[in-house]
Parts: structure tokens; sequence; C-alpha cells
């Protein structure tokens, strides 16, 4: 059983051999869930091969909106034990889960090479040996997997067919039948082989309800060409290079264009060079690549230029673990850059408001003529969600400021405003000719040495951020306004900390919970007005060095009380986890209350 | 296309107030006026014009010109060329830099540039020297050559960025030197007309740290334009040959013109905007996509 009632909360575990059909499976069964009306979230894991070896995939399907893949498996499927026990963190076992394991293995139910756990429920079933005698082909057997899960569950009965049977129309009614007979077969057995338990989950209120199946780095780009991104420069890194693949597929159909450049900086050079021509542009990177772009990152601060920078973060330093997550990158993405720059830092919590992030990054990108980086994570850019339509007209598309027939006379590119932002022109504008530079220039743009003039340019580039930190709907604070407990957590650990959060409420703790979606430059009031009534508290965070904790703390005093609950990647944080650890400062708070002042921490 | 007349022009109507830094004598300020004459001769005006430059006494020059100029960073003239290009096909681009900008630190980006055939002109000033960090080793200084960074002598040999280009496939590729200035304006004008990516080697001597006076005259020696020789420049091994003098010879006037210049970037990237805009969904209804049915 997972941290809800399973009859409302299912989190499925499946790992094979590359070419079972583990990933496709999981697709099948996110798609069949969307369709009734379930709230869904996959993930899947390979090994570092590129073809072959063993794939898993975690599929957690909700009545409820979910916003993280959930903790300890209810169901695992086996499809050999190899396999599977090579992703032992991503997919863990206890006393609750219902284990379903390929017969053929002929492991007694009892000697499965689970060490230190019983399962609930222990179930050898001859999937191979199903899909040869009902579909002719052992190649079926994901479908009868998936027949199983119809079976016992209660998912996807009709749905997984209609799906199945659209994605095989093509290749003939032959195949599509023989997945029917691989999926019934798959059905039969589970009505015949009860579980001990029921766990069919309960069917969902917005069954029929129109639903979108995406991740975050494709709703990343769509959002972006929404916002009017017209051009993407970039350079392949695991895991952001899908942003690259969503834009070579679509932003020419919307007369932009995309450049898969000889490196990273040539990536981020063109992208400079296109918001210098007038045009909204984005670069999308991982770790390393960040690294390479930071010199043009320094340039389009200075220059003053629009431009959205996306990196999705892994493990580091260097290329550390490509494929799974860390939060990591936080510190490069506020200050890696030489001289004083102040460039704001956004971070989406889930692939829904990966759109509304987005399309933020580039309202302020163009608003404040300045790079934005959206710091997205591995998470939440390969995981698949089940997402609710979008109203989009309900998002306002903000462009750069440009110059007036006044402002053309004496055109001066870089003048000082009251609010520090300066028209600007872009080439082909008549009057509007200026020299864009990375050397520090006048209000015209002329290249200076002169102190004076660099102390009021670095004044006006700074400064004019200065809003920013005002901006509300880009804080989030959830539970007891009043608590004297408190969690913060951004990026992808929120979407766990927002579901512990209801945990810790639902056993009576006086708790809340901020979300901040600007993580940099640091909006000191925010946090002032949230840690009022705060007495003990979590900076929970996917970091070896509490970077998020060390971030708050250069800006404002924090209490006394709280402290980071940090780790690094790539083992995720359980929502349960989380609660045991607001019990623990729950006890010292109380301790304390008590004056038993014991030392306790 | 780069080299559309629209309005008679003045080289003065290129010329910006900013007064060069570069040191008296310095070969830059022959190249300047041979851009300013090129433009001129084409007629675009200057707020139709991009130019890009990287870091270094030659990529100041875009500042002193009247068109919109990027003084970038080092090495990054050509990718921020080329994104300005992509994102406003209309305008001309021209790209400017010194030996070390751009066979150097951004020596990368020169084969990506080729391959991708973008309709920009890129004029290298090359002195053989780095002269704005004051007379270090530069990779077209010959073997040999005694710097404040090789004080026995360099140990490389220099970098050959006529016969690198040839050999990347450019279908414009000319040196041009300040010392015949309107042969130099010529040249530069030739390479913007050219429809595709062009490339001409400008051999502009340092006074402060590259060249004695004697030296000069010994370049002037130098000199033998390629339309003196003979020379083909439809023919590309031919070229190659020629270049393969570099360093000894100083051969003026174009190397390679591509009689049959190939489509460029600009001209694929429209037609695939043409083709694709067909099926588009509403950009308000992009996230359709998404929609599992």
């Amino acid at each position: 059983m997972s941290d809800q009632s399973p009859a409302h909360n299912l989190v499925f575990g499946m790992a094979g051999s590359g070419g079972d059909g583990i990933v496709s499976a999981g697709d099948s069964l996110l798609q069949a869930a969307a369709a009734e009306g379930y709230h869904g979230v996959m993930t899947k894991s390979f090994g570092s091969q590129i073809r072959g070896g063993e794939s898993s995939c975690r599929v957690r399907i909700s009545t409820e909106p979910i916003l993280n893949p959930g903790g300890n498996l209810d169901v695992a499927v086996a499809l050999n034990w190899e396999d599977f026990l090579k992703f032992g963190a991503e997919l863990p076992v206890s006393g609750n889960t219902v284990v379903i394991y390929e017969a053929a293995t002929l492991i007694p139910p009892d000697r499965i090479p689970l060490v230190g756990v019983v399962p609930r429920q222990v179930i050898p079933v001859p999937m191979t040996q199903m899909a040869k005698d009902t579909a002719g082909t052992e190649r079926a057997k994901n479908t009868v997997v998936l027949g199983l899960i119809a079976g016992w569950f209660g998912i996807g009965a009709v749905a997984v067919m209609k799906g199945i049977r659209k994605k095989l129309a093509k290749k003939g009614e032959e195949l599509v039948e023989a997945n029917q007979r691989a999926f019934d077969a798959g059905r039969a057995f589970a009505m015949a082989n009860p579980l001990r338990v029921n766990m069919n989950i309960v069917p969902s209120e917005t069954k029929g309800a129109l639903k979108l199946i995406t991740d975050g780095n494709d709703m990343c780009a769509a959002a972006a060409i929404f916002a009017g991104c017209r051009f993407f420069g970039g350079y392949p890194i695991t895991p952001s290079t899908e942003i690259m693949q969503f834009f070579t597929d679509h932003v020419w159909k919307y007369g932009g264009s995309v450049l898969q450049a000889e490196d990273e900086i040539a990536g981020i050079g063109a992208a400079v060079g296109a918001s210098f021509a007038g045009v909204k542009a984005m670069t999308a990177t991982s770790g390393p690549g960040l690294s390479l772009k930071t010199e043009m990152m320094g340039l389009a601060t200075i220059a003053e230029l629009p431009l959205v920078i996306v990196d999705v973060q892994r493990g580091g330093p260097s290329t550390g673990l490509p494929t799974k997550n860390e939060q990591s990158d936080l510190f490069a993405a506020c200050f890696s850059a030489h001289g004083d720059v102040i460039r704001p830092v956004l971070a989406p919590t889930c692939v829904a408001d990966t759109f509304r992030i987005t399309v933020e990054a580039f309202n302020i990108a163009e608003y404040y003529q300045t790079p934005v980086i959206i710091l997205s994570d591995q998470e939440i850019s390969q995981r698949k969600e089940t997402l609710d339509p979008i109203d989009v007209s309900q998002f306002e598309i903000i462009e750069r400021l440009q110059p007036n027939a006044h402002d053309l006379k004496d055109y001066k590119r870089f003048a000082q405003t009251e609010n520090f932002i300066s028209p600007i022109s872009h080439p082909g504008m008549l009057g509007g000719t200026y020299l864009a530079s990375g050397i520090e220039h006048t209000e015209g743009g002329a290249p200076t040495n002169s102190g004076t003039v660099h102390a009021r340019m670095n004044d006006k580039r700074t400064r004019k951020f200065d809003p920013l930190k005002d901006r509300k709907d880009l804080f989030e604070v959830l539970g007891n306004p009043s608590a004297p407990l408190a969690m913060v957590a951004w990026g992808s650990v929120a979407g766990v900390c927002r579901e512990a959060l209801q945990m810790a409420l639902d056993e009576g703790l006086n708790v809340k919970l901020m979300v901040p979606y600007l993580l940099y430059p640091v909006a000191e009031g925010a946090y002032r007005e949230f840690f009022a009534s705060v007495r003990k508290g979590l900076i929970i965070e996917q970091t070896h060095l509490a970077q998020f904790h060390k971030l708050l703390r250069m800006h404002l005093d924090l209490p006394a009380g709280v402290r980071p609950l940090a780790r690094s990647g790539a083992n995720p944080f359980l929502p349960g986890e989380i609660v045991a650890a607001l019990h623990n400062l729950l006890s010292e708070l109380q301790r304390r209350h008590e004056g038993k002042l014991q030392p306790q921490e | 296309m780069n080299g559309t007349a629209t309005c008679d022009f003045q080289p003065k109507d290129y010329k910006s107030d900013l007064k060069p830094i570069w040191c008296p004598g310095c070969g830059d300020f022959g190249v300047l006026q041979g851009i300013y004459r090129a433009l001129a001769a084409i007629g675009r005006p200057p707020h139709e014009i991009a130019f890009v430059s990287g870091i270094g006494c030659s990529s100041r020059i875009p500042g002193y010109t009247t068109a919109y100029g990027f003084n970038s960073v080092h090495g990054r003239s050509l990718p921020i060329a080329q994104g300005i290009k992509m994102a406003n096909p209309d305008l001309l681009v021209l790209a400017a830099g010194g030996d070390g900008d751009g066979f150097s630190i951004g020596g990368g980006h020169l084969a990506h540039m080729v391959r991708r055939n973008m309709d920009i002109a890129y004029i290298v000033m090359d002195n053989q020297i780095y002269g704005l960090t004051k007379g270090q080793l530069s990779p077209t200084s010959h073997k040999g050559l005694t710097t404040c960074t090789s004080r026995h002598g360099s140990l490389e040999e220099p970098v050959n960025p006529l016969l690198y280009m040839l050999a990347y496939g450019a279908g414009f590729v000319a040196q041009a030197a300040p010392t015949d200035l309107p042969g130099m304006a010529a040249i530069i004008e030739a390479a913007i007309r050219y429809p595709g990516f062009a490339f001409v080697n400008i051999q502009s001597p340092c006074v402060t740290y590259g060249m004695e006076e004697q030296q000069l005259k010994g370049l002037k020696a130098m000199q033998e334009s390629l339309e003196g020789l003979g020379h083909d420049s439809t023919d590309r091994l031919a070229a190659m040959d020629l270049a393969q003098h570099y360093g000894r010879k100083l051969h003026l006037g174009v190397f390679y013109r591509n009689p049959e210049p190939p489509p460029t970037y600009g001209d694929l990237v429209k037609a695939r905007q043409e083709e694709l805009s067909k099926n588009a969904l509403p950009v308000e209804r992009i996230l359709d996509l998404f929609i599992k049915k």
C-alpha cells in the first residue's frame, strides 16, 4: 500500500530486459488511466547502455491530482529478477506490495530474491508462455501484463485495448486480434486467481474528462512556442535534448527556426544573436552545458538582451549522474558569471506548472531585457503526467519595450530611465542603430572605461529587478499560515512536499509549506513573512551542500530552528520520510516548550 | 540576398562618430575604409546591416560604422551572426575579427559556418600577432617568431586560414590587403554580394607588435595579384595550390568563387517554414498535441 488508501491511489513498478516492452506497457497503462479519468505520473529508468540491457518504469495512478511518483510500490512486476533488482532504489518493495513475476524463472514464491522484505502477496504468472499461446509471440507479454493489471486492479479493461488497437491499426487486424487474445488471457488469469486483498481502484469521478499527457521537456518547448519563442539554438545533452527535438518538429510551422549548433557556446550564441535581431529566443542544456554557456549569459546580461535558458538539472559535478535527478545546479544558475550579475532563476515544480513558468520566464526576459534561467530537473523533464486542459487565454504575453518615434530622435539604447528599463531597438529599425557590447558602455552604447559609468550601469542592471521580488504570484504558501512548523522546497522536491504536507495536516500537525517559483533574486520579504511564525523548519532539497538553505541564509536571517533536509541525488525523497522528519521537529519543539532544555541540535 | 542596392550612399554615411582607438599606422584603418567603400557600393542603408565581432583590436570595427553593431565575446562572432541571420534573413550580416578571435578561440565554429552556408560575409584582419593583449603568439604567427610568450621562438606551425576555408568547402575565399585599398574594397564588396558564406582574409599589419617598417616593405614586396597570375577563381584545386603559399607569398584577390552557388541556409529554412506551416495548429492550440484520444 502506498501513502494513501490503495483504493484511491496505486503505484506500479515494472522492470524487464530491453525489448520486453516495459516502458510501452507503462505508457499504455498511463493513457488508459487518463482515459478513465484518473490522474497519473509515470517515470522511466534505463541502464546506461543505448540498446538492450534493462529498463523499468513506475506508474502512479490516483483519483486525486498528484505531483510525485509516490513511494513504495503497491504492485511490482518483474519480467526477470536480475533486471528488476538493478532498480532497487527506483522500485522499492515493501510489506504492502503485491509482487507479480515471470513464472518461467522457476523461483518459488517464498524464494524470490527480495532480501529483508516479505511482500503482501507473491504471484508467479507464466507471462511468456501465455503470450506465445495466445498471440503466437512472446513479444506480447507486455500486453499480458496489462491484462493482469486490468483484471486485478480494475484499470484499463476497455481503454487499454482501445489504445493498443489505435497504435497497431496500421500493422493489421491480425496483430490487433493477437494482442486482444493476450490481454484477455492476462485478465482471465487475474479473475481466476483473485488477490487476497481487494485492490480495485475506485472509479474516477472525472471519467470521460479530457486529459493531456506529456512530460516536462515537451511542455516547456510547447509553452515557449506559445509564449512567442521563434528561435532555438542548442546542443544535445541529457536530460534536456527533448526540448530541442520538440522545436525541430514544430517551430518551423510558426515561422521560427532551430539550430543544432556545433557546441553549447554556439547554441546560446545563436540565441543571443536572434534576440539581438528582435526575436524571442531560447536555449536548453544540462549542468556541463550550463558551464559552457556562462560567458554568453554574462554577455546577454550586460548587453541587456532577453534570453531564456533552460537548465535541466542532473547529478553533478561534471558528467556526474547524467540520467538521475538532483537540484545541485542552483548555485551555478544564480551565480555562474564574473562581475556583478543578477539573473532571474525560475523553477517549475511539476509538468503542469512548467507551462506557466516557461511563459513567465519569457515575459520576465522580455520585460527586463535579461537572460532568465528555467531551472528544471530530470524528474520533471522526463516524467509523464496526466494534466487537465490548460486555458491558455488566461496568460498574458509580454513583449520587449520598443522605442517610439520620440525615443528614436536621439536614440540611446541604454538610456537611464525611472525603472531602469530602456527601449530596445533591433536591426532594421530606422534611427535605432547602436552598438551592443560585452564591454562597458555609455547610455548611447559607446565603449567606455569610466568607473563612474560602470557603477551607474551596474546599478541600472541590478536594480531593475527589484519589482520582481514583490511578485506574490511567484510564491505559494500551503497549510496553516501561522504554523510554527514549516517546510520550504522547490522544483520536483516541492511536489513530494505538497503530499507530505497533506499527510502531516491529516495527522494533526500544525505545519505549512512554502514553494518558491522564483529562486533568484531572493525575495527577502516573502521569506520573512513566511518565517515570522516559524519556530522549527526544514529546507528540503536534493543537494549535498544544502545549496538552497545557504542561498537563503546569504540574504536573510532564518529562525535558529530552521535547518536543511538535504541529500544528493539520485534517490527521491519520499513523502513519509519528510513527515517523519516533521515529527522529529515537533517533538523537539514540545520538549523545549516543556522547559526540558536539553540541547537538541 | 546580401547585395540588393536600394539607395545612394556615400562611404561617409557608414562612418560613426566614435574615434578608432587603434595605433597610428594600424592596418585596420585601411580595412575600415575598405568596408565603408564596399557598403556604399552595395547601398544598403546602415540600419539594415548587422555587423558582429568578437574581441580584439579588429573587433572594435563595428563600433566605427553606423550599422547595428555587436561587439560580443572572444571568438564568438560567427554563432551570434548566424542567430541574427536566421532570425531576420532580410538583414545584411557581416562578421569581423582578428586571427586569434577567428582561428584560435573561435576556430571550432568555422567548419560549421561553412557547412551551413549562411549568407554572411566574414572578414578577418590577420596580423599574425595578439595586439590588444600586447604582443603574444597568434595562430597565424610564423614558426620561430619571438614574442613575449615565445621568448625562445615559437615551436608551432601557423594555421593556414585560406587552405582551411577552401578545404571546408567555402563558396567564396579571398585575400586582400589595405596596401591596395580599391582592390580590397572590391573584394569585400564581392564577398558581401556572394549569396552564401564568404570569407576574406585581410593582411592587416600590426605596427606596434607585429612588424617593423622594414618588414612592412617586405610585405609589399610579397604582394602579387591573383588576377595578374591568370588564376581561374572557379577552380578550387588551383586555389588550394596557391593557398599553400600563405605566409610566404601575399596573393591578393579571389582564390575561389563557386560559379554555381548552392541554396543558402536561409533559402532552405524558408522552404521548410513554408512547407510545414500548412499543417500548423494555431499556436493557441499547441497543447492539443498532448491530447491522447
